[in-house]
């Protein structure tokens, strides 16, 4: 019994030899549908803030410098890469790359960071709401414009009006110190 | 159906002052709201009907009406009924009776509670901390809502929980929270009398990262089952399929045949990775390396496969609310059942040449032994049950996504110990593979994949969904919220009641067997713990501070 189990465990290690991959001397290429390190077409983003609503990582934030000129900053270092950004965009701006070898001495390496002109709208205001027709999907609970971008916080007030006293306050916006920090 | 008749009539006739109402949600799910001075008898009588205690769901109602919420859910395998026994207690004397003597399972909810919610359980056998560490301060209960999601009290130090009292003649061998066998960071206090053990203490929890109060808070519906994938390392399309179920139930949404079966193709490719991957862990915990590389090696294609699937080998972010993301297209069918052939192929090779290895008999039969009574009475769940000859499976006995047109087995083995285990989980990875066939083969070809929501999800709606992850039930709770996104989400993972059941386990077994029964269980848990100095001479131990350890560790040479 001991000596057939062990005749067997050797042809079952022998048959299929040496399986280890020599990567990263040889390169490995990510599948077709693989959800890389997402990418943003800046001719096509329309600044709606639909990926900064869904984003489960809260890693997109948004911040208006004025009314004309709006601050898209993607901070890949707290990404999840769920590709959720890419599955919500109206306008296709978004896509999820195959690259993967991320790892940087340099956490701005991973950032994106887009200025956007904001044309005056005549209508609605809400680009995305006006595509989005799944009710679960609708831009309803973080608000935008005043995400602290230099502390990478998001600030979850919503306010139809642009709001100088919010933005001015959300300067300094700090996260949750640890404690001995 | 009979049995929702039954149950009502039962719980109606015995305690006709304390049923307030009876809901019933579906065929499937009712839900029975009590007065608190009866929570033990009638918990009790459900137990006695045939029901199976699951979990405890507690929330914070103040708002509303000025009350804290306790739910205690039960399951009746036969007749395959989910039943929440809804109760509630007023803010200025959150006072009930523990249900915990009677089900000893019942335990950590209970203590969960009293940590964050400040509930008061009378009769509870150990109301010890639980979940919040030992620096957090007194009065301070996370999960209320006047708490913000991202307080941060300041550390303490000469803080400790106190280990139960060692039994007389024993010593205390402290495993973990770092040790070579375990893999997660967690504590057993383990006491022994000579090699033979004869109890434990756990302690664990530490690195509870609060995601159920920061998803109620901070997050909408459909980005939860992304944190909730993340929840496990290995099955965690389990948990978001989970988290939708609930949320679809509570807001009555029906999504399409097509989608359904692709979840279900998606937790068994999970199930047949997770198991191959436990008996990877097996094996090395007994010493046994071959196995270990071997498995893993058969493991490897299926998350290529995933990667090919879904755009990720492990964390598939397949599921949210109304179906799925992606689609499975005719070549990825070809493709999975190239994929899943193979595996069939070459497990078969692994288990003919395994199971009539005396070195793994020797090592795990009649190790960790549990009578099927007790297995009952502590409700343990998933192949640790089915091992110790209780015939439960959620994907049987309460059919969700596709399970309802599946044909397959439900391996029970009647030697409740380790080996066991070990052979229910490997019968099961052959019943995923044919499970998988038979959903490519059944798969309706047309329908949307995702069902898109007219309208805003009602708020303060119930919902329980469970789904038999390849550790056991996974449970979740839902109360649906007013701004798009849940009131209350409350998830129970498998190694929540199996966990408690390890003590039992480990009784009178050999200190050299702990690793293997710790790991038959398959453990997922997350904690931290401290560093302990024991005396063997007087049995006594000492907590080391911080300060005294790095001197300690200076001065020696």
């Amino acid at each position: 019994m001991w000596l057939t189990s062990k005749i067997k465990q050797v042809f079952m290690v022998a048959k299929p030899g040496v399986v280890t991959l020599q990567y990263p001397f040889e390169p490995r290429p990510a599948p077709e549908n693989f959800r890389g390190q997402p990418y943003w077409d800046h001719h096509k983003c329309i600044g709606c803030g639909g990926c900064a609503a869904h984003c489960p990582a809260r890693t997109i934030l948004v911040r208006d410098l004025c009314q004309e000129l709006r601050v898209m900053v993607y901070d890949g270092s707290r990404c999840t890469y769920c590709g959720r950004c890419a599955d919500v965009c109206p306008e296709d701006a978004i896509t999820m790359t195959a690259s993967y070898e991320l790892a940087t001495g340099s956490k701005e390496d991973v950032n994106e960071t887009m200025e956007l002109f904001m044309a005056t709208c005549q209508r609605c205001g809400r680009c995305y709401d006006h595509e989005i027709t799944n009710a679960i999907d609708r831009m309803s609970r973080i608000g935008f414009k005043y995400d602290s971008l230099e502390m990478r916080a998001v600030v979850p007030v919503s306010s139809e009006q642009f709001d100088m006293k919010l933005y001015e306050k959300t300067e300094k916006i700090k996260r949750p110190e640890k404690a001995g920090e | 159906m009979p049995g929702i008749e039954e149950i009502k009539n039962g719980l109606k006739k015995g305690f006709k002052d304390a049923v307030v109402s009876v809901e019933e949600q579906n065929p499937t799910r009712m839900f029975v709201d009590i007065k608190s001075a009866k929570v033990r008898d009638v918990s009790n009588a459900i137990v006695a009907m045939g029901g199976r205690y699951l979990v405890s769901v507690g929330y914070d109602n103040i708002a509303r009406d000025g009350t804290l919420g306790m739910i205690h859910t039960f399951g009746f395998d036969r007749d395959g009924i989910y039943l929440a026994l809804r109760t509630s207690v007023p803010e200025s004397k959150p006072e009930m009776d523990s249900i915990t003597p009677d089900i000893p399972n019942a335990g950590w909810s209970e203590r969960e509670y009293m940590d964050l919610l400040g509930m008061r359980f009378s009769g509870h056998p150990k109301p010890k901390r639980l979940v919040l560490a030992d620096d957090w301060p007194e009065g301070v209960h996370p999960l209320r809502k006047d708490i913000p999601w991202n307080l941060m009290p300041p550390a303490a130090e000469d803080v400790a929980y106190q280990l139960d009292e060692c039994p007389e003649g024993c010593s205390i061998v402290p495993l973990g929270p770092y040790h070579p066998t375990l893999h997660e960071p967690e504590h057993f206090a383990i006491y022994v009398d000579g090699e033979t053990v004869k109890g434990c203490d756990y302690r664990g929890f530490m690195t509870h990262r609060g995601i159920e109060k920061l998803c109620q808070t901070q997050l909408t519906y459909n980005e939860v089952p992304f944190v909730a994938e993340r929840i496990c390392g290995i099955c965690g399309s389990v948990h978001a399929t989970s988290y939708s179920q609930a949320v679809e139930l509570a807001g009555g949404i029906k999504i399409s045949r097509r989608a359904e079966y692709i979840r279900t193709i998606m937790l068994e490719i999970e199930r047949i990775h997770s198991h191959l991957l436990w008996l990877g862990v097996a094996g090395h915990l007994i010493g046994f390396d071959t196995v270990f590389m071997q498995s893993w090696r058969i493991r490897e294609p299926v998350m290529w496969l995933g990667e090919r699937i879904t755009g990720n080998r492990k964390t598939y972010g397949m599921i949210v609310i109304g179906g799925v993301r992606r689609d499975i297209t005719d070549e990825m069918k070809d493709d999975i059942r190239n994929v899943i052939g193979t595996i069939e192929k070459e497990l078969l090779t692994v288990q003919k040449a395994i199971q009539g290895d005396t070195a793994i008999h020797r090592r795990t039969r009649g190790v960790g032994y549990i009578s099927t009574d007790d297995t009952k009475l502590w409700s343990l769940v998933g192949p640790v049950a089915r091992a110790r000859n209780v015939d439960i499976d959620v994907r049987r006995d309460y059919p969700y996504a596709a399970y309802d047109e599946m044909k397959f087995d439900v391996p029970v083995f009647d030697s409740n110990d380790v080996w066991a285990t070990v052979l229910v989980r490997l019968v099961e990875t052959f019943e995923a593979i044919k499970i998988i066939r038979q959903c490519l083969d059944k798969m309706p070809n047309d329908g949307p994949v995702l069902t898109e929501l007219d309208a805003p999800i009602p708020a303060l709606k119930h919902g329980l969904a469970a789904v038999e992850a390849p550790r056991g039930e996974v449970v979740h709770y839902v109360i649906t919220g007013e701004k798009n996104a849940p009131e209350r989400w409350r998830v129970r993972a498998p190694t929540y009641p199996n966990l408690q059941g390890v003590p039992l386990m480990l009784l009178n077994n050999q200190l050299a067997d702990v690793p293997i029964i710790i790991g038959s269980i398959d453990p997922c848990f997350s904690c931290t713990d401290r560093m302990e100095v024991v005396d063997l001479r007087s049995g006594a131990a000492k907590i080391a501070s911080q300060v005294e350890l790095e001197e300690l560790s200076r001065n020696k040479r």
